[in-house]
């Protein structure tokens, strides 16, 4: 067809959709071709800098250090900005950050802290202890500014800065947390500009001044985050020169991206799939760091939300209130097939609340009083309790309506949802219905304590004193309508009582055999049931990180570590040139593909034309 | 669809010889249609499959307990898909996905249809306000975009099979109203509803004996055209992980599959089966849909 | 996208014959009354908008602070800045009054006015589905004329087919199979293009719009493969309907030939009905590419909808679910109104 005929004798309109049919072709054109000139995982080799670029998939909620909270985000912010203090990455105690020295009063009521004088901020002003006093002054004055760590100055009567070394912290009543205070120090004199804490993000101008190991230098929402290594870093410069985080909203597509080498390193939220594990494990160049995690996976029971003020609030399952049924339950668990399955391999057992890799406060039940798996016993502990069989098979609950659990799960976390396909089937066994009911969001049906189960899970830190005051009477909500600390609404006396000695107990040991009379009681109790201790699984690649420090050094994780240990610490690969030659054949693949697509676009417009052509007289 | 004025026997027999007669002047036509020829074989195929499921795998097919293999086996002798991550066999669950995934298109097409044909007829027969209002409000959902109010309804709710139904059903509607009201106001123009009318014939007598009897063959083409989109719009909210976890679907075997992490894996077992399944089934009823169509609406040429 | 796109398929045949405006007198009249249709719709939209996502259950301000410790005091702060505290019909005239001015307050995740998200990622989507949108409705165009003019050839048969068959494919699927085999490398074909995202990061000038184009290949891909079968098949029944109208005959009658009948006459008009669908989908694949956005990592507005949706984010949600809509009802207004302007069939 005569496309210069046809365009003359073409309305306006269509005229426009030959011209987007050009730009369509000159698009086609454009993409075929660029291919990739620069291969951007042998970038070492290209410009010289090396850079380390890391999968993500979590989005920043904000680079603001008074508003982030989320796990991205205040990793960033570790980077960027350093602490008071810092954790060893041995063996996790505190170390010195931006203090190199601190002391309490012998009323434990006045921190003083001395700061160093060799760190500087990246514009080349010295970080003194005037911007740490004026961090702290102004999350206690301004509620926007106290959004994200508002919590570490409730206590705060006073900070001053004597001198530029000296930072003074007057506390309203003794603080455990002291040494592990992670609130960014944030230079004043850029800081004291903004106008609303609440809404300045910090994401508007760059390079950030900042004087962590390494300095923020650009940013797109949902696209990168980018750092360039603090030369001057007081503890040395990063090896690395740049550090990228990168996003991939999909963990396949992450993990590929590592596989190609797109990526240096996957974490995978909260960890890298057992397939994905097993499929990178015999990839080339690539370490799969399979390490004991610092997590437990529970099975957490509505024990009757109540509030401090004793007014008690939502739906849990009476039944739910009687040890016997929560023990059967539990006993019909079968924590080996959770752990063989679901988590094939990658994970270990549950025993007591806090993991094994705190190897001083982990605690396991003897045998006698283990609640092994057991579904003949279960189903007699039921009878027992009054729940039994009717007609249909059923269990009846004292009300005379057949048991149906409502297990809360995150929609997002697939472990959640595998397991719960188990308990529908073991329980079922039992004559007990499950409703398994996927949130994004649980938050909401969790706070108001209408769930009878819900899967939980917490990090524990080196110390255990958070995740243990989770389950405190005075962790309750003081009323219905705010929001408490506690996790379950546990209230035990017992529990309590043993909580509060080991507050006061400064012999280690001793407060470790405490710590694990409270795990003892806990597991009795029968409201929080541990299932396993997922493995941290991520992966890297040799070729591009030569050697890396996991926290703690042995058998640890990388990503999201207490520190900036992992990233400071990486040590880049020599060029081995193999990933280069990998990304050339893709390039050279890629052109080859779009020229055969063009063609074939072309040989079929003209085929089409010749008959069209035949057509006519 | 003409009116016959013959004598002799009763109305009703000739309504039923009439009906017989059209039925099969529809199959002759249909016949002729080789595309839905395909489509019709294809669903009487997937139809058998689904239904006889149980004689096949049992539904003991989607139990996690006794899954018999290791998870994510390669295809084998004894599972010819390979397995899930449960170790449960793929090829089972395929056969057995077919049952939720049919029923719930099938479930929502006829409720987006009947909302449809409800508000269609109503809208055609009760003219002024009512009908304005209506197809103001049809008007309003047919700019609602369908997946972005899908998904909101289904997180507003909770999940499970229901409100994958409902939320499809209800976003899918607007299309069906606008055609069977056309429909009707072209009936209701013809003599014999003026003559039953006037013989005193009520609201409900004219729309059902008269207009529903008239737009059937076209909400029948519509139903089969939903019913691919119903399916299609199944495995979409089961992909983003808005279905019922519990159940086997093809779109929730997809997403079971992805999270597995059997994409970067390379375990195309598990991917590519469920897909085909989705794709075949949608195209054979759309196949069907446009050969109903093309049989009643000739001009349209759609097919041939 | 899927799971709108056969409603479209169905209806356009009806409607797609479009506003029939008689008198070009006329035009300033349907113009006004267009116009004010969709502004009615608009703001039906706003207020399903505010409305539809309160039925969301829970407390929004006890899931802006993520089960963490707080007291009534921040609680009721909290309340205070997003205007939760007032009864629910001020909060809904404060909404109104503000998205008017194109404000629509500030998400609770992101501590950022909502507009601004909105405007950060809007720019990606467009990208995306601009170009794909191009693409696949000349390809449609194209392929649906070729098919039409051989009707029941086996060009025809294998290019209706094809475009059947990739219309039936969940996007989803496809862009996951094209990953595998394109961008992870299945055998001997190796990963030529990136598995998602829309940029490495770093790159400037030239280097930076190759990279963005070498990220938009398979997710471009993807789109076109899904959508252009609608256009095709519009496109095709169009033409069809048209080469059997008299006018035709006359033409062919008073001897003009066979080719160029069809080129100056009916190939013009069967596109009409094409015009119109071109905008409703230049409407629709703004909302449509969620499920491709979110299989390639792409930062645009689908991917924010998702995440939104799951914190619930409702100021992000409505103002985005706002967006979505907008962006149907005034590309239909433009078909509404562009086409009598393009048939020739109206005198002016």
């Amino acid at each position: 067809m005569g496309t210069k005929d046809q365009t003359r004798s073409l309305p306006r309109g269509l005229r426009l959709v030959a011209m987007a049919g050009a730009a369509a072709l000159t698009l086609t054109a454009g993409l075929a071709t660029p291919l990739d000139p620069a291969p951007r995982q042998a970038r070492a080799a290209d410009d010289g800098k090396k850079v380390l670029t890391v999968a993500v998939a979590q989005s920043v909620d904000s680079l603001s250090p008074f508003l982030a909270v989320r796990l991205l985000s205040t990793s960033i912010h570790r980077l960027m900005y350093e602490y008071l203090t810092n954790y060893d990455p041995k063996d996790n105690h505190a170390i010195a950050g931006l203090a190199t020295k601190w002391e309490p009063s012998p009323d434990k009521l006045t921190w003083t802290y001395t700061i160093r004088s060799n760190s500087k901020w990246s514009d080349g002003k010295q970080a003194t202890a005037e911007d740490a006093a004026w961090t702290f002054n102004k999350m206690m004055t301004d509620s926007g500014a106290a959004t994200a760590n508002g919590s570490y100055v409730g206590n705060f009567r006073k900070v001053t800065a004597p001198s530029p070394t000296k930072l003074v912290i007057e506390l309203k009543k003794p603080q455990a947390t002291m040494t592990a205070l992670d609130v960014p120090i944030v230079p004043k004199h850029v800081w004291e500009k903004v106008s609303d804490f609440s809404e300045f993000n910090n994401d508007k101008s760059f390079p950030v001044v900042g004087n962590g190991p390494f300095v923020l230098t650009g940013y797109k929402a949902d696209s990168y985050v980018r750092l360039k290594a603090n030369k001057s870093f007081w503890r040395g410069s990063p090896k690395f020169d740049e550090l990228v985080f990168r996003y991939y909203k999909d963990q396949d597509a992450a993990v590929s991206a590592l596989r190609k080498g797109e990526v240096s390193f996957v974490a995978g939220s909260p960890s890298l799939t057992p397939a994905q594990a097993a499929s990178l494990e015999g990839a080339e160049n690539i370490k799969v760091n399979d390490a004991p995690g610092r997590r437990f996976y529970a099975l957490a029971t509505n024990p009757g939300a109540k509030a401090k003020n004793g007014r008690k609030f939502g739906d849990g399952h009476p039944s739910l209130l009687d040890q016997r049924v929560r023990n059967a339950l539990f006993k019909a668990v079968d924590r080996k097939a959770v752990i063989d399955k679901v988590f094939q391999g990658h994970a270990v057992e549950g025993e007591g609340y806090i993991p094994p890799r705190f190897s001083q406060y982990f605690w396991k039940p003897s045998s006698d009083r283990k609640l092994t798996y057991d579904p003949a016993e279960a189903a007699r502990m039921l009878d027992q309790a009054g729940y039994k069989k009717n007609g249909d098979g059923k269990r009846v609950g004292k009300d005379g309506k057949p048991i149906t659990y409502r297990v809360l799960c995150h929609a997002t976390d697939p472990n959640d949802k595998a397991v719960g396909k188990y308990l529908q089937e073991w329980w079922g066994e039992l004559g007990i219905g499950v409703q398994l009911n996927c949130l994004d969001n649980v938050t909401d049906p969790w706070l108001a304590g209408k769930y009878d189960l819900a899967f939980d899970g917490w990090s524990v830190n080196p110390d255990p004193d958070f995740v243990l005051s989770i389950h405190t009477c005075g962790a309750l909500p003081a009323t219905p309508e705010e929001t408490g600390a506690t996790d379950n609404f546990i209230c035990d006396k017992k529990y309590d009582e043993l909580y509060a000695r080991q507050l006061t107990e400064y012999d280690p040991a001793k407060r470790a055999d405490i710590v694990k009379q409270m795990e003892s009681r806990l597991y009795d109790l029968g409201y929080m049931n541990v299932m396993a201790y997922p493995n941290a699984v991520e992966a890297y690649r040799t070729d591009q990180i030569e050697s890396i420090t996991t926290m703690p050094a042995k058998a640890g994780n990388i990503y999201g570590q207490d520190g900036y240990w992992s990233w400071w610490s990486a040590v880049p690969a020599e060029s081995s040139g193999s990933s280069d030659n990998a990304s050339s054949t893709g390039v050279v693949a890629g052109i080859v593909g779009g020229v055969v697509v063009l063609a074939g676009l072309g040989v079929f417009a003209a085929m089409r034309r010749r008959s069209t052509a035949e057509d006519r007289e | 669809m003409t009116t016959t004025t013959g004598t002799g026997t009763s109305p009703r027999a000739l309504a039923r010889q009439r009906r017989r007669a059209s039925v099969a002047r529809f199959w002759r036509q249909y016949r002729a249609e080789r595309a839905g020829l395909y489509g019709l074989a294809a669903l009487a195929l997937c139809a058998l499959l689904a239904l006889f499921a149980p004689l096949f795998v049992g539904s003991d097919v989607s139990s996690v307990t006794t899954a018999p293999g290791r998870p994510m086996q390669s295809p084998s002798a004894e599972f010819p898909l390979g397995t899930d991550q449960f170790g449960r066999d793929l090829l089972g669950l395929v056969v057995w996905g077919s049952r939720v995934s049919l029923l719930v298109g099938l479930l929502a097409a006829v409720l987006s249809v009947a909302i449809g044909t409800l508000i269609g007829v109503t809208a055609g027969h009760f003219k002024g306000w009512y009908a304005t209002v209506m197809m103001r409000v049809t008007d309003w959902f047919l700019v609602m975009p369908t997946l972005v109010l899908a998904i909101a309804l289904a997180t507003v709710m909770s999940r499970s099979m229901t409100t994958t139904v409902v939320a499809i059903g209800v976003t899918t509607w607007p299309t069906t109203a606008r055609l069977v009201r056309a429909q009707t106001l072209a009936v209701e123009t013809r003599p014999y509803i003026e003559r039953a009318k006037a013989l005193g014939g009520g609201h409900w007598h004219i729309m059902s004996r008269h207009v529903l009897p008239n737009v059937m063959p076209l909400v029948l083409a519509q139903t089969t055209l939903i019913i691919s989109t119903a399916i299609l719009a199944e495995a979409t909210l089961a992909f983003l992980g808005l279905g019922d976890p519990t159940v086997v679907s093809w779109g929730g075997l997809l997403q079971d599959a992805r999270e597995a992490g059997a994409v970067s894996a390379g375990d195309w077992w598990y991917l590519v089966p469920p897909g085909i399944a989705i794709a075949v089934v949608a195209l054979a009823f759309t196949l069907c849909g446009r050969a109903v169509e093309s049989v009643l609406n000739p001009r349209l040429g759609v097919s041939r | 996208m899927t799971a709108d796109a056969t409603p479209a398929l169905v209806e356009d045949k009806h409607t797609a014959a479009g506003p029939r405006v008689r008198k070009s007198s006329a035009y300033p009249r349907y113009l006004a009354s267009k116009v004010a249709g969709a502004a009615v719709s608009l703001l039906a939209v706003l207020v399903t908008s505010f409305f539809l996502f309160r039925l969301i259950p829970g407390d929004p301000v006890k899931t802006m602070t993520g089960g963490r410790q707080v007291s009534a005091e921040q609680l009721a702060a909290y309340r205070e800045e997003f205007g939760l505290d007032l009864p629910l019909w001020r909060q809904f005239t404060d909404y109104c009054g503000k998205a008017l001015t194109g404000d629509f307050g500030t998400s609770y995740q992101f501590r950022a006015p909502v507009a601004d998200k909105i405007t950060e990622a809007l720019p990606n989507t467009l990208l995306l589905t601009g170009t794909a949108f191009v693409l696949y409705t000349a390809l449609g165009i194209f392929l649906g004329t070729r098919s039409a003019w051989r009707r029941g050839g086996l060009g025809d048969r294998i290019n209706t087919g094809l475009a059947l068959t990739l219309y039936s494919i969940p996007s989803f699927w496809l862009g996951l199979l094209l990953i595998i085999v394109l961008a992870v490398g299945v055998g001997p074909v190796p990963g030529m293009f990136p598995t998602g995202g829309m940029e490495s990061g770093g790159e400037e000038g030239f280097a930076y719009v190759l990279d963005v184009a070498h990220h938009l290949v398979l997710p471009v891909v993807t789109l076109v493969a899904v959508e252009y079968g609608q256009t095709l098949l519009v496109t095709r029944s169009a033409l069809l309907d048209e080469m059997g109208s008299d006018y035709l005959t006359t033409a062919r009658a008073k001897g003009l030939r066979d080719d160029l009948v069809r080129r100056r006459h009916a190939v013009p008009n069967a596109l009409l009905p094409t015009v119109t669908l071109i905008f409703i989908n230049l409407g629709r694949t703004v909302a449509g590419v969620i499920l491709v956005e979110t299989v390639f990592s792409w930062p645009g507005l689908g991917g924010l909808f998702y995440q939104a949706l799951s914190v619930p984010d409702l100021p992000l949600v409505q103002g985005l679910f706002f967006v979505f809509a907008a962006a149907v009802i005034v590309m239909n207004t433009l078909a509404d109104l562009v086409y009598p302007l393009l048939d020739p069939r109206v005198a002016r």
